[in-house]
């Protein structure tokens, strides 16, 4: 691969390039904002009529407990593994063109944790007690069920979040302190404070060079302990089509899948947007495009595996939950997910000459639609046949749920969009002209 | 006594730094400025870390912490179990490791803080020089008797500026 473009740019191209993007904004940009604003008050408010009247005024009810909110916990905490993932895997490979990618990815990381995190709060119901997961002294000398893995979920996702937040500040701080140089008051008073007086002296270098190695390795184990840990909400239980073995590698699999549509959504939408083509070239959608392809054909082949040894079980209540999402309630959306998740990226980035960037996103977001699916056909159809036939049911979402997931996906718009405005999307002071590292 | 000089090539820079290193000067008493990492041969300015080890001792220690926590939280009501043990590593394995990964993190976190100095509280007298970009800027503390070797020392190694700065 030769030198990309911007490696013969001036730095003073390259800095001038990527703060731009801090400092003007467009009409269309405060649009896109004020629009998905709306989204996420109207969610805000479904929330509160949930609060108000309670779990009645969704769909959930006896034997389908989990609905679209656990749903889109999973799902969300899946997208999460775009950032930190694929950017540790990246910086301890040392892949040169990881450096423009991966602040982007850990972005994703921060506002997908953050937004994900939220749903076992909206799933609690009476959400003000969702302190009492913690556990704390208290005179009632009760403590949460620690063998529980919603506990161990709270524990993972706050040891995620908290690294995940260091592992995106730790590089932005050198170009916080260059951004506290030249700019607005309010702003110089910010990036100030949040660069904390950083001077670019090699001990500082040395120490952040070290910390990003380290936090690297670290955010790694974290990262697949988390979406194990995820896993094991259903694996954990003996329901059928929910107890295997191979729900932990699955997982984690269909989360760095989905991270990687997510990331190659959000560089393109953002490429186009804040007019970095010279920074986000053909090459690096290329190359996460061959990646989304590794991840798809992998991720068909947890999911053949794992239908393939229920189908051949043949134990009847495993063979209900099996029916009903091949060919009888649930089928539309596992053949949807099928076509989003193997069929289009197979095809689109498979074949050489279609794969472009166009292709790159119209598989993205098929997959981003697949995966969302994925994860309702794993929760909801087990839940409606449970081991005991009789009890079996059928889940329908209310406009409650509809209208919170709409806002999650809403709010992760805004936050993105207000982070693309506050802080350079690519690490400045990584992207340096370097004679030898293209490739 | 501080001075400051800069470098446009990286072995014009390491080169002073031996030189500098040879006439007395400590490595503590120089510092390299710079827009970005840069990467000096080893053995010329080195940095000992015990950022791994700190990691791994805040792992540990949160990690054992929060093992005790569990075990002694599980102690305190004691359920009856028949027979059943109250306390299972199996069962809070998860929580053990998660809180000893949270204890890499912070110390790492921590760590990174006090070892570049971020947090410690800096003396103002002593100049930060400003860096232009494709600059490198070696800092130099020295004292009298040195300041005119070390001059002569960055002079001859192809610094295109040095300056002189006093402190107050």
């Amino acid at each position: 691969m030769a030198a990309s473009v911007p490696e013969l740019l001036p730095y003073a191209k390259i800095r001038e390039d990527l703060f731009r993007p801090l400092s003007s904004g467009s009409s269309r940009y405060w649009i896109t904002v004020f629009a998905a604003l709306a989204v996420v008050v109207l969610g805000m408010a479904a929330w509160g009529i949930q609060v108000r009247d309670g779990m009645g005024v969704t769909g959930l009810n006896r034997p389908v407990f989990w609905g679209f909110y656990i749903v889109d916990f999973v799902f969300w905490i899946g997208i999460s593994h775009a950032g930190t993932l694929i950017s540790a895997i990246l910086r301890l490979t040392d892949a040169a063109w990881r450096k423009p990618v991966t602040r982007a990815a850990e972005a994703i990381t921060v506002f997908c944790l953050m937004i994900g995190g939220m749903f076992p709060i909206i799933h609690l119901g009476r959400s003000w007690l969702f302190f009492w997961l913690i556990p704390y002294p208290n005179p009632r000398m009760l403590w949460p069920n620690f063998r529980s893995p919603l506990l161990w979920d709270l524990v993972a996702i706050l040891t995620y979040v908290t690294g995940s937040v260091i592992y995106l500040y730790l590089p932005l701080i050198p170009d916080m302190a260059q951004l506290a140089e030249h700019n607005v008051p309010w702003r110089r008073k910010l990036y100030r404070i949040l660069s904390l007086g950083w001077t670019g002296s090699d001990r500082e270098w040395h120490a952040l060079e070290r910390a990003m190695k380290l936090m690297a390795c670290i955010i790694l184990a974290v990262a697949v302990s988390v979406h194990t840990v995820v896993s094991w909400d259903f694996a954990m239980s003996i329901a059928p089509m929910w107890h295997s073995t191979i729900f932990g590698p699955y997982f984690v699999s269909g989360a760095i899948f989905s991270g990687i549509a997510a990331l190659l959504l959000v560089l393109g939408i953002l490429r186009r947007a804040l007019g970095l083509e010279l920074y986000l070239t053909k090459h690096h959608f290329d190359n996460l495009s061959k990646l989304l392809l590794l991840m798809s054909l992998l991720w068909f082949y947890f999911t053949f595996a794992e239908y393939q040894t229920v189908w051949y079980g043949n134990e009847p209540s495993e063979m209900a939950v099996f029916a009903s999402r091949i060919r009888g309630l649930y089928a539309p959306y596992f053949w949807i997910m099928v076509v989003c998740n193997f069929v289009v990226p197979f095809v689109l980035l498979g074949i050489r000459k279609l794969r472009t960037i166009s292709t790159a996103m119209i598989s993205s977001v098929c997959v981003i639609i697949g995966m969302w699916l994925e994860r309702y056909i794993i929760v909801v159809p087990t839940l409606g046949n449970p081991r005991m036939n009789t009890a079996s049911g059928v889940y329908t979402a209310t406009w409650i749920e509809f209208a919170i997931t709409a806002a999650t996906f809403a709010g992760m718009i805004v936050l993105y969009l207000l982070f693309s405005k506050l802080f350079p999307i690519i690490a400045v002071w990584e992207f340096k002209p370097h004679a030898v590292e293209e490739d | 006594m501080y001075l400051i000089a800069d470098f446009r090539e990286q072995p014009k820079l390491e080169a002073a730094i031996l030189a500098l290193k040879a006439a007395g000067i400590t490595a503590d008493d120089m510092d390299v400025f710079s827009e970005e990492p840069v990467e000096l041969r080893r053995g010329i300015l080195d940095r000992p870390s015990r950022m791994s080890l700190v990691s791994v001792l805040g792992a540990i220690a949160t990690g054992g912490l929060a093992t005790v926590g569990l075990y002694a939280a599980q102690q305190s009501y004691r359920l009856v179990t028949g027979g059943m043990p109250i306390f299972s590593f199996w069962g809070t394995g998860v929580i053990s490791y998660e809180a000893t990964m949270l204890g890499a993190v912070l110390a790492t976190f921590g760590w990174f803080l006090w070892e570049s100095g971020l947090l410690r509280k800096r003396d103002k007298n002593i100049p930060v020089p400003t860096v232009l970009p494709g600059v490198m800027c070696l800092r130099v503390r020295c004292f009298d008797p040195h300041v005119t070797r070390a001059r002569q020392i960055l002079d001859s190694a192809g610094a295109t500026d040095i300056a002189r700065k006093e402190v107050a």
